[in-house]
């Protein structure tokens, strides 16, 4: 008889939170769709053709928000029957730094920040030391992509490595497992912060940028998509930079605009990438600094100890 | 008191920046009479015609026009007094470091390039005989077909001679493109013949499209104002490889990637744990049972 009294007390206790939730979270689930509403207060708006115009506050109803899902899908995909590569000259770069500049207006980046960095390299104490532009190695074995544990930073097929800002949670896993060191991590508020509030995401040049996530270089993939070649390519003066489909066998030359094949350039030239040896099958291409036509003009002793 | 320091200081500062600009451009005695180390001869006059044209042009305008941009101090018009009043030694270090809006090449160009423009500055010269004499582009029409059975672009060439009429180009080279993503990718270049007429035999190893279509583009030298011909697209090529670089199933982090057989085992082992965990506590409530009994 006690049992019997305790069950049912406990059922019905039961029965009514229950209710009392479904009741309570649907009253709160409908007044979030709902503007207050006052019969006969006016409120003044501006359309979108610039017009002001007074409408009955009874008469508002929540705008449908852009959803970025469509941009975001589209960027996972990437151009079909494209496979992006970038062939660097050594020989030619002289330092002018013209890719870092346009690249950081790009990307809206903190001068700090580099997506795409010109180092002054000496590999040996016999050898003569040169510049090295570097940017990310968009690598066919990535080791970034994988050791990301909500899938922020992904391959596309053709061959670009991107990162999604809106699901990127800032762990910063990625930045330890880039051999390249490519990746910057957003400490502070991103450049030019306020003039980009308001902005939709776009995945394909992660702007605008996010404090407390990733970002890195994305041959400029939106510019890709226009057809047009990545921006530190088109900003460089000393034709450094060749950008092209490997699958067709082309690069072009972001200073000339000469078109030449891919394969012939990286034999001729004896091409390598860096760190071959990791695996991570990079996609930009170096030729060694052979025949500069210019001067080194930094100051590399002071790394030497 | 620092207010009106500060004003002091901004004033010197925009008085000396103006005269900076209206001043005179002054090159050092020692750097004035450096001689030009290359030969003033058509080779290296037309080299540094086509670093003018690249590095150049787009302020100082074309040679001889006066069609440079308006900007302030106007850059100087090559051919001009203001231009050719400098010595050899004072373009190349007025070029060489730049001074206001005008570039330093010093950090751009290679120094033997630098020489090579002064060289065609100096074509320009009142004391020199011009080697480079700038002819306008002869108009020209160009025609062009492919043959896909025998894999042959044929192209008809005729240019506007002094009469006015359009007569065949003859020996004059043609070059040969097909259409990559960023450029024109150059595959070959053939002469006309004495009627006008070339046939460039397409190699068998063009890339093409997916399904191995080629945009042929067909175009004349620099010397001629045509514009350059792009024949429609023909299946002359083969099939552009893609190979897939994402695939699914491979061990990444993700759910939607993960391969089958390490779900199932995942899963499996997860059971299996679990079974095996009720499987003791079921046996402990059974012995339970039995020692009451």
């Amino acid at each position: 008889m006690d049992k019997n009294t305790r069950r049912k007390f406990m059922k019905t206790l039961g029965a009514s939170i229950g209710a009392a939730g479904i009741i309570g979270s649907s009253s709160l689930l409908s007044s979030c769709n709902k503007v207050e509403t006052v019969a006969g207060d006016k409120i003044t708006l501006l359309t979108s053709s610039g017009e002001l115009v007074e409408v009955d506050k009874a008469m508002l109803k929540p705008a449908d928000m852009p959803s970025l899902s469509e941009n975001q899908k589209r960027g996972r995909e990437g151009l079909p029957g494209k496979s992006w590569v970038m062939v660097i000259d050594l020989a030619k770069c002289r330092n002018a730094r013209e890719c870092m500049k346009a690249c950081q207006n790009h990307h809206q980046l903190r001068p700090e920040q580099h997506h795409i960095n010109v180092l002054q390299m000496q590999d040996t104490e016999d050898t003569a030391p040169y510049y090295m532009p570097k940017p990310c190695k968009h690598c066919d074995n990535p080791p970034c992509t994988k050791v990301c544990p909500v899938n922020a930073t992904f391959k596309r097929d053709d061959g670009i490595v991107l990162i999604d800002n809106e699901r990127c949670i800032g762990c910063r896993f990625c930045v330890a497992a880039c051999p390249y060191s490519a990746r910057v991590f957003h400490w502070f508020e991103p450049r030019d912060a306020e003039k980009y509030e308001g902005v939709a995401y776009n995945i394909e040049c992660n702007v605008p940028q996010k404090k407390g996530t990733i970002s890195k270089c994305l041959f400029s993939a939106d510019r890709l998509r226009d057809d047009k070649l990545p921006t530190c390519v088109s900003a460089c003066p000393n034709g450094v930079y060749w950008f092209g489909d490997r699958n067709e066998d082309a690069v072009t030359n972001g200073t000339t605009k000469e078109t030449v094949s891919f394969s012939k350039l990286v034999k001729d030239n004896a091409a390598y990438t860096l760190m071959a040896e990791l695996g991570t099958k990079p996609r930009v291409y170096y030729l060694p600094p052979k025949d500069r036509t210019s001067p080194f003009q930094g100051n590399i002793e002071e790394h030497h100890s | 008191m620092i207010k009106k320091l500060t004003l002091l200081i901004v004033v010197i500062l925009f008085l000396s920046a103006q005269q900076g600009i209206s001043q005179e451009w002054l090159v050092p005695a020692d750097k004035q009479s450096i001689e030009n180390p290359s030969d003033y001869n058509l080779e290296n006059v037309k080299k540094g015609k086509d670093l003018y044209m690249t590095n150049c042009k787009s302020c100082h305008g074309d040679a001889g026009k006066n069609n440079s941009l308006a900007l302030v101090p106007l850059p100087p018009d090559i051919a001009s007094e203001t231009m050719q009043a400098n010595s050899e030694g004072s373009l190349f270090y007025k070029l060489s470091n730049g001074k206001g809006l005008m570039p330093a090449f010093e950090t751009t160009l290679p120094e033997a390039d630098r020489w090579l423009l002064v060289n065609y500055i100096m074509n320009y010269s009142p004391d020199n005989t011009p080697v480079w004499v700038d002819l306008p582009p002869v108009k020209a029409r160009l025609k062009a077909t492919v043959n896909t059975v025998n894999r042959l672009v044929e192209i008809f060439a005729e240019a506007e001679n002094k009469t006015g009429n359009y007569s065949n180009l003859t020996e004059t080279p043609v070059n040969v493109c097909v259409e990559r993503a960023f450029g024109n990718l150059p595959i070959g270049q053939v002469l006309t013949d004495n009627e006008g007429n070339a046939e460039f035999s397409i190699p068998e190893n063009i890339i093409g499209d997916e399904e191995g279509f080629v945009t042929v583009v067909v175009s004349l030298g620099e010397d001629f104002e045509a514009k350059k011909v792009t024949v429609e697209k023909l299946k002359i090529g083969i099939p552009k490889e893609t190979p897939k670089l994402i695939k699914k199933g491979v061990i990444w982090s993700t759910n939607e990637n993960i391969p089958m057989w390490m779900l199932l085992s995942y899963l499996g082992a997860v059971g299996g744990a679990w079974l095996a965990i009720i499987y003791v506590v079921f046996q402990i409530v059974k012995i339970r049972r039995l020692s009451k009994e």
